[in-house]
């Protein structure tokens, strides 16, 4: 009898346990998927885009804004200043949008001699640098500590706005600035080795989406002006006159500035 | 019903009596009624109104799978662990109601390879490294010259303070940065050209226990309530 009560209490021990299946395993969609690319070859793809958007946000809107009377300020959040962001806190939103997506991608901006001085290069990065001014090529490497796949690329000096810009500002550690220069590098990081074409897709998306989203605040920021004269936004851009570009309008010019070579590496033959 | 030995009555009526106080007691203290006496210690400053869920979000499954799922993934017949009872809270779950565009420190700019350093020193990426919780206070640093672990190097151009930045710096006076500069940039307030002026660290050692804020009111940008923030999830 004693044999029995025992059997029957493991017994449905073992059923409640067990007869409830558990926690469904999370195993990410993407994992039964085909990994289309290597990560680097990503993080390049993306990076060739980051080099359209800002060469274009630097020459086109910095650079011929300018011209306009636009005016373009580190502290352009500060309530105080008019101003739009400079080209590097373009980037910095452009990541800080990045972060807030789904998407495990970071980015960032650094330099050797960067205006800022919390923004140079150190360790491993430093390291690195050296060896990207020397041959403007993408250098990789697997940050242990945080296990994450890291790259590097050349952030040049595209427009004749970086150079004037960085050469004269106040707290500049450089001013002899020439175009063409490798002024930094973006370091860009993701967790996986490789990628899947929807994963792929997802982190081009979430850099464009970034660029919107910065450019939207620096729309809002004009919105908000109250002392300097308010460019009006359409479809015409600073090199006609006091113009901006909507968001839809300059995503749509790094569209077509960069969509063949991204286009190339997304249906290229495995 | 059940035939009792009379030699084991007391050991049945014991285990009758356990089950009924024990079944009460997660009854009572699973009320939102109870939640400050299940909490580990008082919120921060800030933090009062709101409820355990706020951030201890309830883990997936009901308690026997991930009892099932967790013996599983420690005989090696699954590959991950899951949560047990609540899910861990995250720096995603602090940003949820004090993510903002004008932060002048965000946690994610810290995961760059070169603050590796830093982060061994200070650990900026998380939140909780400084604002350790259930702990009612508002900033749990040890020692206030956390800003020495990346501005060594600060120069400022056209220094408007009587005892310049980068003397400060050479003197190793690294808890004045905070009587001028709040960490995360929230406030607006008029800073001080000079030393004397600038805030007592009286004042800013009572805020971080929770005290009066020293930079003033105006804040650029004002944290989720649950309310605002039960909200958002709603979208």
């Amino acid at each position: 009898m004693k044999r029995i009560l025992k059997t029957i209490l493991v017994g449905s021990g073992v059923m409640l346990l067990n007869g409830c299946g558990g926690v469904p395993e999370e195993k990410a969609a993407s994992e039964a998927e085909e990994k289309a690319f290597a990560v680097e070859e990503v993080l390049e793809m993306v990076s060739k885009e980051n080099d359209v958007t800002r060469t274009l946000y630097t020459k086109a809107i910095v650079g011929k804004g300018k011209k306009q009377g636009m005016k373009f300020d580190e502290d352009w959040r500060k309530d105080d200043v008019e101003a739009g962001p400079l080209p590097a806190l373009f980037l910095r939103g452009v990541a800080t949008s990045i972060r807030k997506s789904p998407v495990p991608l970071g980015l960032y901006l650094g330099s050797d001699f960067p205006v800022n001085a919390a923004n140079k290069f150190e360790g491993k990065q430093a390291e690195l640098f050296n060896q990207i001014k020397e041959d403007q090529k993408p250098q990789f490497f697997y940050d242990e500590d945080q296990k994450l796949h890291t790259a590097m690329f050349a952030d040049l000096a595209s427009a004749g706005a970086c150079v004037t810009c960085h050469n004269d500002h106040p707290q500049t550690a450089k001013s002899d600035w020439k175009l063409g220069d490798v002024m930094g590098a973006t370091t860009w990081q993701y967790p996986k080795d490789s990628l899947t074409y929807k994963e792929t897709v997802a982190v081009l998306n979430s850099y464009a989406k970034g660029t919107v989203d910065i450019y939207m605040e620096y729309l809002d920021e004009i919105e908000n002006f109250k002392d300097s004269e308010k460019p009006e936004i359409g479809d015409k851009w600073p090199a006609e006159g006091n113009y901006l570009p909507t968001a839809e309008v300059f995503l749509d010019s790094v569209k077509k500035l960069s969509s063949y070579e991204t286009m190339k590496h997304l249906v290229a033959i495995k | 019903m059940f035939k009792v030995s009379p030699l084991r009555k007391r050991q049945v009526i014991g285990g009758i009596i356990g089950v009924v106080v024990g079944v009460s007691l997660f009854y009572m203290f699973t009320l939102e009624a109870t939640e400050e006496y299940v909490s580990i210690g008082p919120m921060n400053t800030g933090h009062q109104e709101l409820n355990c869920f706020a951030c201890h979000a309830d883990a997936k499954g009901n308690l026997l799978q991930q009892v099932q799922s967790n013996i599983a993934h420690a005989v090696g017949a699954r590959s991950t662990g899951v949560d047990f009872g609540t899910q861990d809270v995250t720096v995603d779950n602090c940003l949820q109601c004090h993510d903002r565009p004008n932060d002048r420190h965000p946690t994610y700019r810290f995961s760059e390879p070169r603050f590796k350093e830093a982060v061994q020193h200070i650990d900026a990426t998380t939140c909780i490294t400084c604002h350790t919780e259930h702990e009612n206070e508002r900033v749990s640093v040890a020692n206030i010259n956390y800003c020495m672990n990346c501005h060594q190097e600060l120069d400022v151009e056209n220094d408007p303070l009587d005892i310049s930045h980068k003397q400060l710096i050479a003197d190793e006076q690294w808890s004045t940065c905070i009587q001028c500069h709040d960490f995360h940039g929230n406030h607006r307030y008029e800073v001080p050209e000079k030393l004397k002026d600038t805030i007592p660290m009286k004042l800013i050692q009572s805020y971080f226990d929770g005290g009066d804020d020293p930079y003033g009111t105006n804040k650029k940008y004002i944290a989720l309530s649950q309310e605002a923030w039960l909200k958002t999830l709603e979208e």
